[in-house]
């Protein structure tokens, strides 16, 4: 019966949780008072530094989740399974926030709530559709070292899926679409590469503690369950 | 071999998949012809087109539902897994029997699509139609045995299978319907066909090696 002991050291979940409260002020600041207005897409342009570095984070949490799956199946760890659902979990959650984000940028910029003709988003809504479904998955399957199994081995056929996706969206368009607007970095003056830079940096903190946050969650939860099945088993 | 032979004779026997498959396709058919418009056919070719492979796709998610379910029901995964043959190998006699009843049940769709779809306007390539169900075919045998595996250990397995198998399906309605629409418009070149062929290949083979590699998992015990 594993009681943690406590160490004097800083807890890595306190320490994401302050630096990423710092670099998500940075970034606010540098959003909305130190990067120039877009010349072609004005004032609404500054959703880009929102929305891109969540999509970002979006597809690192699910390549995380991926590696976390292969190495349970490698290895049988229980706790490897834990690592992987939760990355996904947050996954999920900033992955509706890039839709969302995206959806208004689309409508400010394009006038229309979704635009079907961008590959961006076309791909990023299949990839969301499986991460949906793999919590279907997940809790339609008795807990136990099957969940686990099952879970790992759906969120790999994810990571066949995710290529797939892009190549069916780029074969299927007719004709080239008219590029809106360039989201490379190289295209993008330097102080707004440094605010992008920023609030992705921003972003992937906000990921890191909210998985420390969860974590602990998690590990307080199994342990309340473990005193519980004690306590029963004691009566 | 031996365990495609044994999913075939039990369905030639029981006759329980591959007729209900056929029974959907033709019911979905005339939902269909009646959802756009009855007399006069509504969005013409194009949109009947999309239909079928949204068709084809729910049809094959119906047979996939029965994949292990004599499995399940008598009992057989015990005696199989017990047997000391590779676990890879159950999924490729699952992917090949599930080929063999999604082409049969595409040999009775597609002359009923032709008589109720085709008759109004220019119809579409029927070798590439052909082409691009065979390898859409090969793609959903080889990935649908696998999420028909792990869907048929959960107590919701019916409704579990079209969840997790849809996203997957989107990729390949999306080329699929693209590669067969295109074919309609004179002008798509050869090269623009071969692609999308190419891709749904691409889609069979990559789906083929993650689930000749995962399946040991799902049946581990």
């Amino acid at each position: 019966m594993g009681i943690s002991s406590q160490s004097a050291r800083p807890d890595p979940g306190t320490l994401a949780a302050a630096v990423a409260a710092v670099l998500m002020g940075a970034a606010l600041a540098m959003i909305f008072f130190y990067v120039p207005t877009d010349v072609d897409q004005g004032y609404s342009q500054r959703i880009f530094y929102f929305h891109v570095p969540i999509a970002m984070t979006t597809y690192v949490l699910f390549a995380w989740s991926a590696v976390n799956a292969v190495r349970y199946l490698l290895s049988r760890d229980r706790s490897l399974d834990m690592k992987s659902y939760v990355p996904m979990h947050l996954g999920v959650i900033f992955g509706s926030l890039t839709l969302v984000t995206g959806a208004v940028w689309a409508k400010a910029s394009w006038g229309v709530w979704w635009y079907w003709g961008s590959t961006q988003l076309n791909t990023f809504l299949i990839i969301f559709l499986f991460y949906c479904a793999y919590f279907m998955l997940r809790f339609s399957v008795e807990d136990g070292e099957k969940r686990a199994t099952y879970s790992a081995v759906y969120a790999l056929l994810g990571v066949g899926l995710i290529p797939v996706s892009v190549l069916a969206v780029r074969v299927s368009q007719e004709l080239i679409h008219p590029i809106t607007f360039n989201r490379n970095g190289a295209n993008m003056d330097g102080s707004m590469f440094l605010t992008f830079l920023v609030s992705l940096a921003a972003m992937l903190a906000l990921a890191v503690s909210m998985y420390f946050v969860e974590m602990r969650g998690k590990r307080l939860d199994e342990r309340v369950r473990r005193i519980r099945r004690l306590a029963e088993a004691a009566r | 071999m031996a365990l495609v032979r044994k999913d075939l004779l039990l369905e030639l026997r029981s006759r329980e998949v591959v007729p209900a498959m056929a029974t959907f396709v033709l019911a979905s058919f005339v939902l269909f012809r009646f959802a756009l418009g009855g007399d006069r056919l509504g969005g013409g070719v194009r949109a009947a087109t999309g239909l079928l492979w949204v068709a084809v796709v729910f049809t094959a998610m119906l047979g996939l539902s029965r994949a292990f379910a004599s499995e399940r029901e008598h009992r057989i995964w015990d005696g199989l897994l017990s047997t000391p043959v590779d676990r890879s190998a159950l999924w490729l006699a699952k992917a090949c029997s599930t080929f063999v009843f999604l082409v049969v049940m595409q040999a009775v769709a597609l002359p009923l699509f032709w008589l109720f779809f085709l008759q109004e306007g220019r119809p579409p390539s029927i070798p590439v139609l052909v082409a691009a169900l065979l390898l859409a075919d090969a793609g959903i045998a080889s990935l649908g045995a696998m999420l028909a595996g792990l869907a048929s250990a959960s107590h919701a397995r019916e409704v579990l299978l079209p969840v997790l198998f849809l996203p997957f399906a989107v990729p390949l309605v999306l080329v699929g319907v693209q590669v067969t629409v295109a074919t309609i418009s004179p002008q798509t070149s050869a090269m623009d066909t071969l692609e999308r062929l190419g891709f749904l290949g691409l889609y069979a083979t990559i789906f083929a090696l993650l689930g000749w590699a995962l399946f040991e998992y799902v049946v581990e015990d």
